[in-house]
């Protein structure tokens, strides 16, 4: 058992090496130095204590769209419209903060809980669609993504836009602002509701009736059926949560860093949740590793624009060589099986 | 009415044909691949390094036909990973697909910054564009009506010319014929001695050709630029349309031509004032709903008919098949 976990926590950490190496070349070509391109991601994500609190601000997001996918991801089902719930729940979250004065507290509150209904709420068709007459839930959630960020900057620019300012709405009032944990930083209690829920959702999934039979479905979906699991009903309520914690995703961004809500206000997070849960193994307990890990590149390019002539857009090129390398790990697995065997990836 | 009349005549046609066809391009190949059995998410990725490299190419040779080979050469690199990783290492379609989409988002920017030092379009530096075809005769043959068949770029007419080709392809030759066996049913296929992994690497590879076109008619076709992210979801329509069509070639056509008309209606509709934003969104809303009122219905499969079409094929050149006289 632990013989098995280890071998596959080395599994990706080698993948993830190859991945950086594969990374360093494609630096070369772009005529940067990759080590140091490599040394000013480290200085710009661990280089102070302003600059690793910059990097847990950076993670949070990442974490909590990790764990919104990890739910997906456990129960079978890829959510890839993260992104498009964080927006709408990014939105959500700012217009309760901006037009509806509520004692502090619970004003917060009730921001986040219109962002977990907005994430919910947009997902709730493709989720009924994909567990009723199993419509492939990664291209309607992808192509919902498109219309939601399309939406929100409707919203935001011609229904809400502060006047006289950018493409944002006004700012949202200081009664739902997530407090902060440290004076030097934006850094706030977001980060911790993002481990709780991690923790929460491993021992849901370890230690519960309803998280067994999810995992279950996620695995064998067959098995479950016969084992008395409702898997149409399991798959709709696993999609409508896993959008719930992408909306949640977005009010904590806009709740506790930008204060309003702006036109792409948090490009790539939820793509970013997906990949580092995809990394973790659909683990909500090891997301929060890789998704430090994402939070840290992520800062850490902030510093390579200034000091560096490669563009940010490099640690996204790294991420994605990692996960190619994870995937292709199955060279490590087994081998000689039917080449018309049925493809899978294991949860 | 007369809004009507404005907004629907010849010239809509002919936008509705120009914007079918780098739509048209991208889920043909995907035909390919989702005929052979594979899942291909990576469209999108493999159109937007074809775009970008055509560019490129274009920029470097000063030839537009070179910008479309090299976009087509960057296309296929990404259709070979996919089919090394998907095929031969058995990795999952979704994961891979995705991947290679975000590495295509993140290279283009990457390589933009580094080779042109600027940041969200490549405009000028001399991208030399296709040019536009004239039909002699069109403007005798249909009057007014000739903008419908005449002075599209090339890559209009190939889309449009491979539909047949594929019908062709998949009916009567022997490369398509493997190509649905093995995605339908291959058990049937390994029994026959078809070698799935050299057919499904065909199939990546037409596609990563024809995703290629797509991509170069995105950037050097009507507008000569490219800009970060220019695919914006094409491929993922694609995929949608696969997705219902079951990568019939007619039916890839059918819905192409739906969206195509969703995308010219919607930039026309700008035209008239409307929030652009909201207008944006009418091509994917379509293909949401286009995805979710088709597919309550069960795919159709046509195994026995193809099985029963390929014995007759194999017993031509070989002596009659023991494994395939088994029908369940």
């Amino acid at each position: 058992m632990m013989n098995d976990r280890l071998r596959a926590v080395s599994g990706q950490i080698i993948a993830v090496g190859a991945a950086l190496l594969m990374g360093a070349v494609i630096i070369l070509m772009v005529g940067e130095s990759p080590a140091r391109v490599f040394m000013t991601l480290l200085r710009g994500a661990f280089g102070d204590q302003e600059k690793i609190a910059g990097t847990l601000l950076q993670t949070t997001p990442i974490l909590i769209c990790g764990v919104a996918a990890c739910i997906g991801l456990r129960g079978g089902m890829f959510n890839v419209g993260i992104e498009g719930q964080l927006f709408l729940g990014g939105f959500a979250a700012a217009w309760v903060g901006f037009a509806m004065p509520l004692p502090a507290g619970i004003h917060t509150l009730a921001a986040l809980a219109l962002a977990v209904v907005a994430g919910a709420a947009w997902v709730a068709i493709p989720a009924y669609f994909r567990a009723r007459y199993n419509t492939n839930e990664v291209v309607s959630t992808i192509l919902s993504n498109y219309v939601a960020v399309l939406l929100t900057s409707y919203f935001t620019i011609f229904l809400f836009k502060r006047p006289g300012g950018w493409s944002e709405t006004p700012p949202i009032l200081p009664t739902s602002y997530l407090p902060e944990i440290f004076t030097f930083s934006r850094l706030n209690w977001g980060l911790v509701i993002g481990l709780v829920l991690a923790v929460g959702a491993a021992l849901v999934f370890r230690y519960t009736k309803w998280g067994y039979g999810v995992t279950m479905v996620g695995s064998a979906p067959k098995f479950a059926e016969y084992g008395g699991v409702n898997v149409k009903r399991q798959g709709f309520m696993v999609l409508l949560l896993s959008g719930a914690v992408g909306g949640l995703a977005g009010g904590v961004e806009t709740l506790g860093v930008h204060h309003r809500f702006m036109e792409g206000f948090a490009p790539g997070f939820g793509f970013d949740g997906l990949i580092a849960a995809l990394l973790a193994n659909g683990s909500p307990v090891a997301t929060i590793f890789t998704a430090l890990f994402f939070g840290a590149l992520r800062n850490g390019s902030l510093l390579l624009e200034v000091d560096t002539s490669a563009s940010r857009e490099i640690i996204t090129v790294i991420q994605a060589l990692i996960i190619l390398s994870v995937s292709a790990q199955v060279l490590v697995r087994k081998r000689g099986d039917s080449q018309a065997g049925e493809r899978r990836w294991k949860f | 009415m007369e809004i009507l009349d404005r907004l629907v005549n010849v010239a809509l046609i002919a936008a509705t044909l120009r914007t079918t066809a780098p739509i048209l391009l991208v889920a043909l190949g995907g035909s390919f691949t989702t005929k052979a059995g594979i899942f291909n998410i990576g469209l999108e990725g493999q159109m937007l390094v074809g775009a970008f490299f055509a560019v490129l190419g274009s920029i470097w040779t000063g030839s537009a036909l070179a910008g479309v080979a090299c976009g087509v050469a960057a296309a296929l690199v990404f259709a070979l990973v996919f089919a090394v990783l998907v095929v031969s290492f058995k990795a999952n379609e979704v994961v891979v697909g995705l991947a290679l989409n975000i590495l295509a988002g993140g290279m283009t920017i990457s390589l933009m910054k580094a080779i042109f030092g600027t940041r969200g379009s490549i405009v000028g530096h001399g991208i030399v564009g296709l040019p536009k075809v004239q039909l002699p005769g069109a403007r005798n043959l249909l009057g007014s009506w000739a903008p419908l068949i005449s002075g599209f770029t090339p890559l209009v007419y190939v889309a449009f010319i491979a539909v047949p080709l594929l019908v062709l392809c998949y009916n009567r030759t022997r490369l398509g014929l493997y190509i649905r066996v093995v995605g339908e049913k291959p058990e049937a296929a390994e029994a026959l001695g078809i070698s799935i992994t050299r057919v499904r690497y065909t199939a990546s590879l037409l596609c990563g050709l024809l995703a290629g076109l797509a991509g170069a008619h995105l950037s050097l076709g009507y507008i000569t630029m490219f800009t970060e992210n220019m695919s914006s979801g094409r491929g993922f329509m694609a995929v949608a349309i696969l997705i219902f069509s079951n990568g019939d070639p007619l039916k890839v056509l059918a819905g192409c031509l739906l969206f195509g008309f969703a995308d010219a209606f919607s930039l026309r509709l700008q035209t008239f004032g409307y929030p652009s934003y909201l207008v944006l969104t009418v091509p994917y809303v379509v293909a949401l709903i286009a995805l979710f009122a088709l597919s309550y219905r069960a795919r159709p499969r046509v195994i026995a008919e193809t099985l029963e079409s390929m014995r007759k094929l194999l017993s031509v050149d070989k002596n009659a098949e023991p494994g395939g006289k088994n029908p369940q």
